[in-house]
């Protein structure tokens, strides 16, 4: 069978299709769907620039056919996004500019996204482990590190955890 | 073909193991299995030749009940053939139990790799760099197929014929991997050289050590990157059986290891590096197998 007909829940919307079981799922979202924030970089794995997560968990959307991704929960760059607000990740990269051409970006944050949802305060080490598979070409990698310390240290929920310690000193 | 697009064939898509046995049966060589993808998908973007591309591709992704990691103290461990290499790094029984294992888990690929590379895909892959490979020969265990008229299950150690090529037969789903149960006494560890870190290695090694008091009673060494298929160094194993794990008795091992690989010159490193540092690397894993790094 050449074509499959699927439904993918991309940032909380369903979306019923038909697709060529030949295509990926990077190609079913820039090329079908218009999503063209998820970027094709190497094509291979080992750029990290068309990272999405699946079930929560980031993966590369050019080594995925899209005809396996019935009823799965995708997320791409779009979705963490309030209506245009920036969620703290999306933010920290803007805050410590670790951004040049851009390209790698959506990648890292969907990289980001998944290590902060494991390890809400991860080590420079554990950073770098982590974004090891997330190619840059521009920035150097400093202020890609800078940016998802900032960003764990600005989640939503740490600081209402930290708040009630505080008024406990007082 | 380019590293964007993939040739045309038909997805096979079977819901339960007995269907894709079938599938299997009844299209056999024609079909390329695909659990994670990983491996198959860049194969399938560059073959070269129209001989080499598949008819069909089987994706498991809808098989349901192999995406286990399950640990036994008296059985050992089972990997379903849908466990990923990430589903290693979340079990604390591998982690206590099959050390070696993990840290190979630990260094392999990406993030993203992890997520979704099966741990049977590295070893069907039969390249002699994966690093789950390394470190599965060097503990021991079984592969386990099903085919049509049953179950067959295949020693690590018969499992590689020759490179990106297995004991598994056209009909048979590789269904489970079997690790049996550290014996008192075990240590293993697993080390690799690579350029970057999301490299294939250069060189890989794993050991299984059996420790009794001071004197090693069974020894496993695996090594990649220097044969067709992941190697192992018998010869060199024999160096450290029976014997104190002295400065002298190591020496010796390492001086056996250049005698027993076939490396070649390739893009990741020469033939001559990889001779010079194998025993090198094969030592400094012994240490760290028996903590002392």
């Amino acid at each position: 069978m050449k074509d499959r007909n699927i439904t993918l829940h991309i940032n909380g919307e369903a979306h019923s299709l038909t697709v060529t079981v030949n295509r990926t799922l990077l190609d079913v979202l820039r090329d079908e769907l218009g999503m063209t924030e998820t970027k094709y970089g190497c094509g291979t794995g080992e750029c990290g620039a068309c990272t999405v997560l699946v079930e929560g968990k980031a993966v590369n959307s050019c080594l995925t056919l899209a005809a396996t991704m019935d009823g799965k929960r995708i997320t791409t760059v779009a979705g963490l996004s309030d209506f245009g607000r920036l969620d703290h990740i999306q933010q920290a990269f803007v805050d410590e500019a670790a951004i040049q051409c851009g390209y790698c970006t959506p990648g890292m944050v969907m990289k980001t996204a998944s290590l902060l949802a494991k390890n809400p305060d991860p080590s420079e080490a554990e950073i770098r482990h982590a974004l090891e598979g997330n190619i840059c070409r521009c920035t150097g990698y400093e202020k890609i590190v800078k940016a998802v310390k900032k960003a764990a240290q600005t989640m939503p929920g740490r600081a209402a955890a930290v708040e009630p310690c505080k008024e406990a000193v007082q | 073909m380019s590293s964007r697009t993939l040739p045309e064939f038909d997805l096979l898509l079977p819901q339960s193991i007995p269907e894709a046995v079938e599938l299997l049966a009844t299209h056999g060589g024609r079909i390329t299995v695909m659990a994670g993808g990983t491996d198959v998908m860049v194969a399938l973007k560059f073959s070269q030749q129209p001989a080499q591309l598949p008819e069909y591709v089987m994706s498991l992704e809808y098989v349901p009940g192999l995406a286990y990691v399950l640990y036994d103290p008296a059985k050992g461990l089972r990997v379903g053939a849908k466990a990923t290499v990430a589903d290693l790094l979340e079990s604390p029984d591998v982690k206590q139990h099959y050390r070696s294992l993990w840290d190979a888990a630990q260094v392999f690929a990406t993030g993203q790799v992890r997520n979704t590379a099966t741990v049977l895909g590295n070893l069907l892959r039969a390249s002699p760099a994966g690093d789950c490979s390394c470190a599965i020969y060097a503990i021991g265990g079984t592969v386990a197929f099903q085919g049509r008229a049953g179950r067959r299950e295949v020693d690590i150690d018969d499992f590689w014929i020759s490179y990106g090529q297995t004991a598994r037969q056209p009909d048979e789903l590789a269904v489970e991997l079997v690790l049996p149960p550290p014996a008192a006494g075990t240590h293993s560890a697993f080390r690799r050289l690579t350029r970057t870190s999301e490299d294939l290695a250069k060189l890989n090694v794993a050991v299984q050590l059996r420790m009794s008091g001071e004197t090693c009673v069974e020894a496993r060494v695996a090594m990649g990157c220097v044969a067709p298929t992941p190697l192992r160094l018998k010869q060199t194993e024999a160096q450290l059986c029976g014997k104190a794990l002295t400065a002298e008795v190591l020496e010796r091992a390492a001086a056996a290891v250049a005698g027993e690989i076939s490396p070649i010159d390739d893009k990741r490193s020469t033939a001559e590096y990889r001779r010079q540092v194998s025993g090198v690397l094969l030592r400094r894993t012994i240490r760290q197998a028996c903590g002392v790094a």
